[in-house]
């Protein structure tokens, strides 16, 4: 866009505005009020609701705002009885079709229509005519439709293809018969819901949540989602001490995702009040035994007794302590204050799938946040698979070669979805991502490369042309594919490549909600990792400690570990296949019932609220660590307040230097943390290693064919059908629903390596 | 003062006293014999809430929570829920209803502000008014206590007609 600036003026007044913005921007941003329905920033232009009616000079008849790119001189005015009487009509038309019901619509108290007719409606009808009637359905088992409620703005449709690709739900018919449908009559999609979030009336609506409170009764809490390493923001609505629902709407939440949740973030928030959280803290008292139940101050004295009897006997080093990608940063921390401070033991790590550790050492340009990727000329994705992990991110990188005109290159071993978006798809064999970033860092190795990854040297020096083309930002993503030294290369290749047009960005695909912040605070670079820890278990290492559990990835081949231990101490929420061995087990709370901060993939580091008390006796992860601390004689003097924990980790910690809560109360201006950039360094060492272990690659390996869907196999029957026992009578006039239902329990107590062909490890609970 | 003056002036002011009640005597009465009579009630009086159903005895409560919105005691509490059968055999109106609906009649202060707000006329205040019970617990009344096909009416009240001279009215003696 050019920075160019014309003269618009509107009511009379005179505006500079840059050349090319859209005129409802202008008024609206210049206080000059114009209602909209179909009109959706960064989406297609609709232009069928007609209630965003302005008079321009020169043009014959009233215009719609939204579809006007401003132009030099304009005038425009947006008041006036002709406007007025224009608007008034098209409200009434809106309304001719539309049951005049709230009372059982469930969008009743956040209507965008009951708003618009508060402000333009008559008070009567005029029209006596018989209104459409179609029955409500559900068109899957969390989207409930009632399709004489629709006003056609299609932001459903447009949100479906624009955002997610899917192109899932469409207009059919014509004139006034014209309904939202899908095709089959069943929404084949990944379910995220946004169709929901989008639509401005009571058509599509939360299936979950139909019929089951009132928008005003809810507390609405703003929060970062817990299930990825976006940090998607979200508002929470609890009644009475349950979790209700999660949404984005821009009335409650405006944050980094707009309106934008994925299926997780909006349907997965079941596993809060689930019936089988941990209620007491619990005690095995003899090895083999049954967990009896404890009171808290029964199982800390337990588990510090124990602790000092391992120390007394091995020594510090011989407990180990275990946090998680998942818990906030200052739960994190006060694990990392406890090994350090009150123990004293360097084995400390946690239960993340790969480390950032290597990527960060020689970080050698700045994190990308989504809005960077949104406006980026060049996109690199090596290995992972946004969509489904990052799904955020994947439509960010949708909208960005769509609707930006990026090019993304994509480097994978399985044909992702996006590739159909990507200006070049390198297909390579898996296992293989090391040797594209060899050959991305460096040119002499194309051809070593390309006969590893299975692909034409061509290829590779192609997408090397493309990114030393771009002129502007150029943002490289990496999945957990990538082995350390090819992180250190990767997180160089700034140094030799940006210049003065051309900006490079990073994007990592962590797994987990805090995959980020746990690096930051330091609790990655233990001694161990936690594979290796597990591995120990029972040699130098006699107790852990741990908060949430190991995934079932660190467990596979060596599922006794735990068992060799002679003190386990596990915090969780739900029982998991590492409470099954251990001595004391602590009730923790989940990210709705605790404060504190997830930092996501870009950096930012985003508040969490409690939304509801902690159920039943948990308490949140760093008021136990406290509590433990205490009973071992060690104030930690947290005051009770997660906001002096942060303050304490922030002085700490330096990329998070200088935070503190005040600063990040606003959702819509999130802060980032200060990633030291690490100066330009010789990469000899990296580049021989990689070099020696691509040699070693199988050159026959067969590559993967054929386009996972995205969203469809990642949750398994589960929690859901219960909450929504109207959906099985429903349904009956409905074709059979595939089994895409959600086990609220998935990311908490199961981890099947998050892959979609990896076969599933049911841990609990499922 | 003596004694003597005592006795006079008590007995001037017993006589005082008395000739006002004996003067009532053969005056209309107007304490009503509560509970061997009826009380007659003003039609708009705000007794115990009612939920009204329609001709085929459905609820017409649509648990709409507007109600208890409104309520500024905040003694509503609804459940809603859903009713797919066909509209015949529905326990309401509508698909929705109140699966629960209770109304804490330790907090209600009975403003009517329930009836005004509910857009489909399926809560009224009714007349019954004999609301005290032994324990706190059973203040809280549920749809069964609540549902027009169900409250017992109480027959200690009968309800004046609109231009009836209703006797509770002041009136200077
Ligand atoms: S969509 Fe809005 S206007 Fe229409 S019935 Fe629902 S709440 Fe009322
Ligand atoms: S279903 Fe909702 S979002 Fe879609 S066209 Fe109708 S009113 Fe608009
Ligand atoms: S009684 Fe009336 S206002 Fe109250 S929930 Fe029922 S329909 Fe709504
Ligand atoms: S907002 Fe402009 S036509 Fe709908």
């Amino acid at each position: 866009m050019s920075s160019e600036s014309i003269k618009v003026t509107i009511n009379g007044s005179d505006y500079q505005v840059e050349k090319g913005a859209r005129l409802i921007d202008v008024c609206r941003s210049n206080g000059h009020a114009v209602p909209s329905f179909c009109y959706y920033s960064d989406l297609a232009l609709q232009a069928s609701c007609r209630t965003c009616l302005v008079r321009i000079e020169k043009m014959p008849k009233l215009q719609t705002s939204c579809t006007i790119t401003c132009t030099d001189g304009m005038i425009v005015t947006t008041e006036s009885d002709e406007i007025e009487k224009a608007r008034r009509g098209m409200v009434e038309f809106l309304l001719a079709n539309h049951p005049l019901d709230c009372p059982v619509c469930d969008r009743g108290g956040e209507c965008e229509l009951q708003e618009m007719v508060f402000d333009w409606g008559g008070l009567e009808e005029r029209f006596r005519e018989r209104k459409n009637y179609a029955p409500e359905k559900y068109l899957s088992p969390v989207v409930a439709n009632d399709p004489q409620r629709c006003i056609l703005c299609k932001r459903c449709t447009r949100v479906c293809d624009e955002w997610m690709g899917e192109d899932a739900i469409e207009a059919g018919g014509r004139g006034v018969n014209t309904v939202i449908g899908t095709y089959g009559g069943w929404l084949n999609c990944s379910q995220c819901g946004n169709c929901i979030e989008v639509c401005p009336t009571g058509t599509l609506l939360d299936g979950t949540y139909r019929h089951q409170a009132r928008p005003w009764e809810l507390e609405q809490t703003i929060t970062t989602c817990t299930f990825c390493s976006d940090g998607c923001q979200m508002s929470l609505g609890s009644r009475g001490g349950e979790v209700m629902r999660a949404v984005a709407r821009d009335r409650y939440v405006n944050g980094i995702n707009g309106e934008f949740l994925c299926i997780k973030g909006r349907f997965a928030h079941p596993f809060v009040n689930h019936e089988e959280r941990l209620r007491t803290p619990m005690i095995r008292y003899r090895k083999g035994g049954k967990l009896i139940p404890a009171t808290w101050d029964q199982a800390l004295e337990f588990a510090a007794n124990k602790l000092r009897e391992t120390a007394d006997a091995h020594g510090a080093e011989a407990i180990g302590v275990v946090g998680s990608p998942r818990i906030t940063n200052e739960a994190n921390y006060a694990l990392l204050k406890f090994a350090n401070e009150v123990v004293g033991t360097s084995n400390y790590t946690a239960t993340d799938r790969f480390s950032l550790a290597p990527f960060f050492e020689s970080l050698g340009a700045g994190l990308a946040t989504h809005r960077d990727i949104r406006f980026a000329k060049t996109i690199v994705l090596v290995g992972g698979e946004p969509e489904e992990l990052q799904p955020l991110t994947g439509k960010q990188i949708r909208q960005a070669v769509r609707n930006g005109g990026a090019k993304l290159i994509v480097i994978n071993s399985r044909a992702i979805r996006l590739q159909q978006q990507a200006a070049q798809f390198i297909h390579i064999r898996p296992g293989a991502e090391d040797a594209a970033v060899l050959a991305l860092a460096d040119e002499r190795f194309d051809e070593l490369a390309a006969k590893k990854l299975g692909v034409d040297a061509s290829e590779l020096s192609t997408a090397r042309g493309t990114v030393l083309d771009t002129e502007g930002n150029c943002i490289i993503m990496f999945g957990g594919e990538l082995s350390p030294a090819a992180q250190s290369l990767l997180a160089q290749i700034p140094h030799a490549a940006s210049t003065d047009k051309r900006r490079f960005l990073f994007h990592p695909l962590p797994l987990y909600n805090n995959s980020v912040g746990a690096h930051d605070i330091g609790l990655m670079g233990g001694a161990h990792t936690a594979s290796s820890l597990l591995g120990a278990a029972g040699a130098e290492i006699r107790a852990l400690y741990v908060a949430g559990s190991f995934l079932p990835d660190h467990l596979r081949g060596q599922e006794e570990a735990l068992s060799k231990l002679d003190l386990l101490i596990v915090q969780e929420l739900f029982e998991t296949e590492t409470t099954r061995y251990a001595d004391v087990v602590l009730p923790a709370a989940s990210f709705a019932e605790t404060d504190g901060t997830f930092t996501n993939n870009d950096g930012l580091v985003q508040r969490v609220r409690a939304s509801i008390p902690p159920a039943h006796q948990s308490k949140p992860d760093w008021m136990i660590t406290a509590a433990l601390a205490q009973t071992l004689g060690m104030d930690f003097n947290f005051q009770m307040s997660a906001s002096t924990v942060f303050r304490e980790l922030a002085e700490r910690t330096t990329a998070y230097n200088g935070m503190r809560y005040p600063l990040l109360k606003d959702e819509t201006k999130p802060v980032q943390a200060k990633h030291a950039i690490a100066p330009r360094r010789d990469l000899a060492d990296e580049i021989e290693a990689l070099r020696l272990s691509i040699e070693s690659l199988d050159e026959t390996a067969e590559k993967i064919m054929g386009t996972p869907p995205v969203g469809h196999e990642l949750f398994k029957p589960g929690e859901l059908t219960g909450k929504v026992p109207q959906f099985h009578l429903l349904a009956a006039g409905n074709p059979k629903p595939p089994d895409v239902l959600i086990s609220p329990l998935y990311q908490i107590t199961i981890d099947a390596g998050l892959r979609r062909t990896d076969e599933a490890v049911a841990v609990a609970g499922d | 003062m003596s004694i003597i003056s005592d006795i006079i002036d008590s007995t001037k002011a017993i006589i005082k006293g008395m000739s006002i009640t004996l003067a009532q005597i053969p005056k209309e009465k107007w304490t009503v014999q509560y509970p061997d009579d009826p009380v007659t009630l003003q039609p708009r009086y705000r007794g115990q809430h009612l939920l009204h159903v329609d001709e085929l005895g459905r609820e017409k409560c649509v648990a709409c929570f507007l109600c208890a919105a409104a309520c500024p005691s905040d003694c509503i509490y609804i459940i809603a829920d859903d009713d797919p059968r066909p509209e015949e055999e529905r326990i309401g109106v509508d698909e929705r209803y109140a699966k629960i609906y209770n109304i804490d009649y330790g907090r209600c202060i009975f403003c009517g502000y329930c009836v005004e707000a509910c857009p489909k006329d399926a809560i009224t205040h009714g007349y019954n008014f004999e609301l005290s019970v032994y324990t706190r617990a059973d203040l809280l009344k549920t749809k069964d206590d609540l549902l027009i096909t169900k409250q017992k009416q109480s027959p200690n009240y009968r309800v004046a007609f609109s231009d009836e001279d209703v006797d509770s009215e002041y009136k200077e003696i």
